[in-house]
């Protein structure tokens, strides 16, 4: 049978909805995409990135640590480098509430308020 | 952070996800400056961290902590300032025409299947199946991603009907992919750990369509069983967009990904009721429940304090799962005093230490052994099928497959 | 779909005249292994006769033997109480078989020769 047949695409269609971090009040939101927030493409189009800082000397650093493992022990490698390397940068250690997938305002916040200059946030893995 | 409070991050991720987070980075608009430790970080001794954080990102072979510093201070590039999300187009409906065997390979090729081979979706092999539902081929059913973060896909009755198809179901099966549709839950989300998933059928469909509840109903016998559990991984795969190094990173992966474990309740010889109208649906009502987890522990044997005391050593989700028990179980549990499943869950819930709403239970089975199985599976969601069901009701084919009835235990011999 | 009739090859195994035996104790996870599995034919099975029966049980020996399968031994031990209650005058004699369920135990098949009239075996199940 070499005749050429027509067949259905099976892939679903692009909807311009995207998922989005769950709130750090309910965590469990990950697990139901009926429940779990979304964002759309025109909301994520106005996103944008922070200016960079011209220096680090002297400047307040803030280790996150999203809750995978590793990653406070990782940071704190991280804060020893800076500690040997780069003394006058002055770094504090804060851990994100909830799991590594959801979303800490309060956090984010309170570094905003403290007059944070910079942020290193990990590990994903 | 970087947008609300316009202080410069630097996120950090192990150098295994790179691809993956760059992905995602891309589709939120912002090309993010991700700093890559060697993986994994979790689970190593310090003065191995301390050599990754000393040294190289392996993927872009600088070193690490300077890169860090320069992620913070360099200023932003113009395409960093004004990002575009690529917006992707929607697909023609139909594909290319091409030879059945070109057909077959591109499927393969573009990552569509299961590897396993496919019925290809022709119009007049889909049309045939639409007939399985009242619904507008072109209405709405949901939208799906295996991940949490991305674009995701929609889909229509249509698109449900080609991967039913694809599956090798009938137009019977169809009211029931189009519940598994709607909840909007792939079969495995992207998860490292590599979930799993069941499948459970409850009411009368389970009759109406041939799918096997008792001896064998979790071995590849079963038509229905087979193809139903087939389609929803295919839906995950096209409507969730699952792509290995992509979107979908499960380390080892999970055999039970084929099939999601796909069966009914055997309602008939159990000794209690079933699990749909313990969830509050009528008897007569069709359910689907879909459940996650990832652990299927068999073999068992023995009383409710041995459920108990499996529960209480599984580690996975905790002490939260599922039991999958033959009817004899039902059988014996009741002789041992429990008069319904939620006297036997306080009770398991009491001596396990854990909540009696983590708990759940399932019949299924022939009645040759008295085992149980404990899976760690959490239940995700019970939809109604009959919305989906054909006024005129299930679709008989002309020639109805003659498959072998569910063999059931003849009445007193197992003493129920 | 094409209307016209093909022909395909039947998938079935055929029949080899090759059945499994009851395994030699001495290498009782044999069972998991075809090729170390005994085997016996057709034609050895076909020599087998079931022997005769007794005229009555009253003041006979008749052995129990339980296989190894759950709750076989306390259903032979329920099997004496009944012989016990109903029918005093058999001597009931009750043994486990050696090895597990799937394994042959001619030892005792010999003692039971010598000593007894008649076995009961089981539970399968």
């Amino acid at each position: 049978m070499a005749g050429k047949i027509t067949v259905l695409d099976p892939r679903g269609q692009p909807s311009g909805v995207f998922g989005r971090r769950s709130s750090g009040d309910n965590p469990g939101t990950i697990l139901s995409p009926r429940v779990r927030p979304v964002d759309s493409r025109e909301a994520m189009e106005k996103l944008q990135m922070a200016d960079r800082l011209d220096t680090l000397e002297g400047k307040l650093i803030y280790l996150v640590d999203v809750g995978f493992p590793g990653s406070k022990e990782f940071l704190e490698e991280v804060a020893e480098w800076f500690k040997e390397n780069m003394p006058t940068v002055k770094v504090v250690y804060r851990q994100k509430r909830f799991d590594p997938y959801s979303d800490d305002p309060q956090l984010w916040e309170e570094i905003h308020a403290a007059g944070g200059d910079g942020v290193i946030i990990g590990v994903g893995g | 952070m970087e947008s609300e409070y316009r202080i410069p991050t630097v996120p950090v991720v192990t150098a295994r996800f790179e691809h993956y987070v760059q992905n995602d980075s891309r589709n939120h608009g912002m090309f993010l400056r991700y700093v890559f430790p060697p993986h994994p970080v979790g689970f190593i001794p310090k003065e191995k961290l301390r050599g990754y954080v000393d040294g190289l990102n392996p993927v872009s072979g600088k070193p690490l902590m300077p890169e860090m510093v320069e992620a913070l201070t360099k200023p932003l590039t113009e395409e960093e300032k004004n990002p575009v999300i690529e917006k992707r187009p929607k697909h023609p409906r139909l594909l290319p025409p091409d030879t059945e065997e070109n057909l077959h390979r591109l499927f393969l090729e573009n990552g569509w299947t299961d590897g396993l081979p496919i019925v290809l979706p022709t119009e007049e092999r889909v049309a045939e199946m639409l007939t399985g539902t009242d619904r507008d081929p072109q209405e709405v059913v949901g939208r799906m991603s295996v991940t949490t973060h991305q674009e995701r896909l929609e889909y229509t009755v249509e698109k449900v009907a080609v991967i039913a198809v694809m599956a090798g179901c009938r137009p019977e099966h169809l009211p029931v992919l189009l519940a598994i549709a709607s909840t909007e839950i792939p079969a495995f989300p992207s998860s490292t750990t590599s979930f799993s998933s069941m499948i459970m059928v409850n009411g009368p469909i389970r009759h109406e369509i041939g799918m096997n509840c008792g001896l064998a109903a979790l071995s590849p016998f079963n038509y229905a069983n087979a193809v139903i559990g087939r389609a929803w991984t295919l839906m995950s795969i096209n409507f969730g967009d699952a792509r290995p190094g992509d979107t979908f990173m499960h380390s080892l992966g999970h055999p039970i990904n084929y099939n999601n474990l796909c069966h009914a309740e055997n309602e008939e010889d159990s000794a209690f009721e079933p699990y749909h109208v313990e969830k509050g649906f009528k008897p007569e009502e069709s359910t689907v429940t879909l459940f996650r987890g990832w652990n299927y522990n068999g073999i068992n044997l023995g009383p409710a304090k041995a459920m108990a005391e499996a529960l209480k050593r599984q580690s996975s989700m905790g002490r939260a799962g599922t039991f999958l028990m033959d009817p004899l179980v039902s059988a014996h549990l009741k002789d041992e005093g429990f008069k319904t499943k939620e006297e036997l869950r306080q009770y398991i819930a009491n001596e396990a230490e854990t909540f009696p709403q983590m708990i759940n239970f399932i019949v299924v089975g022939g009645q040759t052994n008295p085992m149980w199985v404990l899976t760690d599976y959490t239940p995700s969601i019970t939809v109604s099928i009959d919305k989906w069901i054909p006024k005129t009701g299930i679709k008989k084919d002309e020639k109805p497959l003659r498959m072998p009835q569910p063999v059931l235990c003849k009445d007193g011999i197992c003493g129920i | 779909m094409s209307k016209n009739l093909i022909t395909v090859l039947d998938p079935r195994g055929q029949p080899s005249g090759i059945f499994g035996k009851v395994l030699d104790l001495s290498n009782p996870m044999a069972i998991l292994d075809p090729e170390k599995q005994p085997t016996t034919t057709l034609e050895s099975m076909t020599g087998q006769k079931m022997a005769d029966r007794l005229d009555t049980l009253e003041g006979k020996t008749v052995y129990l033997v339980e296989t190894g399968f759950a709750g076989a031994a306390d259903f032979m031990k329920e099997v004496q109480g009944w012989f016990q209650r109903n029918m005093p005058s058999v001597k009931t004699v009750l043994r486990s078989k050696r090895g597990n369920m799937f394994t042959d135990d001619p030892e005792l098949w010999q003692e039971i020769k010598e000593n007894g009239d008649a076995a009961i075996v089981g539970v399968g199940g």
